[in-house]
This record gives structure tokens, sequence and C-alpha cells, in this order.
């Protein structure tokens, strides 16, 4: 009877033990994945490596923190705004402000654009006085088409995730594009949502942009969507030096 | 044998449980090695005193989790005080985990001189 319980004891306790090594075993190996920099390169430093993954747990933990206050601040107000008639549209119009601003992510009908590098051509294809460079998506294709949608009257657009806001600057750095200061590469994807027909007819007029690019080289496709989600913008809106005149 | 029989299941169980448990966070990963070699500490001094023939469930339990639960506690000490106090309590309980496995060895090393002996 004795020894029973001094088994089941010792088996216990072992069970525990090997618990906790292997939990133990998955966090360190899990760090260590998170901690890898591109490619094979790993910090080497433990010192270091512990500093990062505590500095990451305090920003995940941030991101966290926020959307939880978010949702809190989000309660507050309809609470404080239900019995207020000029509380309500004051709302409203301020929902309405961040959508216009981008800074909600918002659905409805568009079209996506996908522009590709021509990955078919070689520098032996085009001979010595040919021009790879005309093969490659630029920050100008790019800009050219985000204006076309514009005038078209597009009125979200995004571009590899990031929306194009008043502050978004577009512009070459070097093998990659900066969309609002994010590095972006072809594959391009252009998503804007607006009036379908009207944003597919004026970017495929005989002689506009696309057609172009398409001549140039590039792998040009574009498609109506009916149900388009674009992302909101997700960096700060400054307004530091303007104000109300 | 029903002894090593529990044991070696016990060891099975905790590592498939391991295995689909979740990770905890980094920060508290020190806590668990901490831990950990407590816990070894304590299994290597039960096995020592089961060869000494004074094994007492009571001390090995308490020992086993309180010394996991002290070192943890004095971890979290060095923290707040910003001493690394760990690496002590790493260093008392690795010196006396070998201590115990040198009795251990020269155990079994006797008991199998003895026996060479004999024949």
């Amino acid at each position: 009877m004795k020894k029973w319980s001094v088994a089941l004891t010792l088996g216990i306790v072992c069970c525990i033990l090997t618990l906790a090594i292997s939990i133990q075993l998955k966090t360190i190996d899990n760090a260590r994945e998170t901690a890898k920099l591109t490619g094979s390169l790993t910090l080497t430093s433990n010192e270091l490596r512990d500093q990062v993954l505590k500095w990451k747990e305090k920003y995940d933990n941030a991101v966290k923190d926020l959307e939880n206050s978010d949702k809190k601040l989000e309660e507050i107000r309809l609470q404080f705004t239900q019995n207020d008639e000029t509380a309500i549209q004051k709302d409203e119009q301020i929902k309405k402000d961040n959508v216009i601003l981008g800074l909600t992510d918002v659905v409805g009908k568009g079209v996506i654009i996908k522009i590709k590098d021509n990955g078919s051509v070689t520098r032996s294809d085009l001979g010595p006085v040919g021009n790879i460079e005309l093969f490659l998506v630029h920050a100008s294709d790019v800009v050219s088409v985000v204006n076309d949608l514009k005038n078209a009257g597009a009125e979200a657009i995004s571009i590899n995730g990031q929306r194009v806001v008043n502050s978004t600057s577009i512009y070459c750095a070097g093998n990659v594009l900066k969309v609002n200061d994010v590095k972006i590469s072809s594959p391009i994807e252009i998503k804007a949502i607006g009036e379908p027909d009207l944003l597919y007819g004026s970017l495929n007029i005989p002689g506009g942009y696309i057609e172009i690019m398409k001549e140039t080289g590039l792998m040009v496709d574009i498609k109506k969507s009916d149900n388009l989600k674009i992302e909101k913008y997700d960096g700060i809106l400054k307004a530091t030096e303007m104000r109300n005149e | 044998m029903i002894v090593i029989i529990a044991i070696i299941l016990g060891c099975i169980i905790g590592a498939i449980i391991g295995n689909f448990a979740p990770i905890i966070s980094y920060t508290y990963s020190v806590y668990l090695a901490i831990g950990i070699i407590a816990a070894l500490d304590s299994v290597f001094g039960g096995v020592v005193s089961s060869l000494k023939k004074n094994f007492d469930l009571g001390i090995f339990l308490s020992g086993f989790f309180g010394n996991a639960i002290l070192a943890m506690l004095l971890t979290y000490l060095g923290q707040r005080l910003n001493v690394d106090i760990y690496l002590v309590s790493i260093f008392v309980f690795v010196s006396r985990m070998f201590n115990n496995l040198g009795f251990i060895r020269r155990h079994y090393l006797d008991k199998f001189r003895k026996k060479t002996a004999k024949e």
C-alpha cells in the first residue's frame, strides 16, 4: 500500500518536472525564432537577444492595451451619447470624418490592379541596346495609376496594404518602393474603392497608362471586385504646424 | 520495480502534455528555468537518500516544491534589487547535483567492484 502511494507521487512529480522542462524548451525555441534577424542571421549575444525579446513582448502588450482602450473609449462614447441628440450627431460626424481620413477599415465595390515585373525577360534577350528598366515596376508607374484612380473618383486606395492618405508619399528607394515609409516591391497590388465600371473603364482607355505599361512589357492585371476590403492607415496624421484660420 | 515504472510513465505523460501545452511569456521563462534546476536537484537528492536507505516521501516532496518556489522567489527578489541572485541559486543547486551524482557513482562502482572481487 505504501509502495503504491510512493510510486504514484513519484510518477506525478516526474510528470510535473518533464512538463515544466518541455514548456521551457518550447518557450526558448519560440523566443530564438522570434529573435532571428532576416535570413540566417541570428543575434549571437544573449544579452542583446534578451533585450530584443523583452522589448518585443512590451510592444505586443502595448498594442493589446491600445486595442482594449480603443474599445473602452468607444463604449464610453456610446454610453454618453445615448440620450443626447447633438452628441449623437457629433459622434456620427467624427465617424464619417475618420472614414474619409482613412483611419478606419472600409469595404465596398471597386477594382484590384496587379502590376508585376516582367520576369521572363533577361538581359541577354534584350541585347546590348535594350533597356531592362522598362520591364520593372517604378514609383512613377504606381503614382500614375494612383493619379488615374483618384481622377476617376476612387474613394479609398491602398498599395500592398498601405492606405493612401493625405500624407502618403510614393517614391523610389533603390530596389524597392516606399509607400508611407514602408518598403514594398513587385508584385504590387493596388486596391481602390469606387464605382467599379467607372474605374475599370477609365483605366482601360486606349492610350491610357495601363496600356502604356502593358506595351512596355509589364504584367498588368485589372479585376473588378464586389467585396473589397481596404485596411486603415496605421500611422499618425500630424497637424502640428497648421491650424484653423 | 513499481516505482521505476511509475517514474517512466510520469515522464512520458509529462512530455506528451508538454507537447500540447501553451508556451509562457519570455519574461517568466527565467523563473521556470530556475524552478526546473531546483526540482532536478531535489530529484538527485531523493535518489541519493534512497540509496542511503533513509528516503522520506514528505521530505522529498517538500524539498521538490519548496526549493523550486524559494528559488523563484529569490530570482524575483534579485530582479527587484537588480542583483543576479539566480546565478547563486544555480551555483548551489548544480554543485549539489554534482555532489549527489558523485555519491551515486561511487555507490554503484563499489557495488560493481565487490561483485567482481567475489567472482
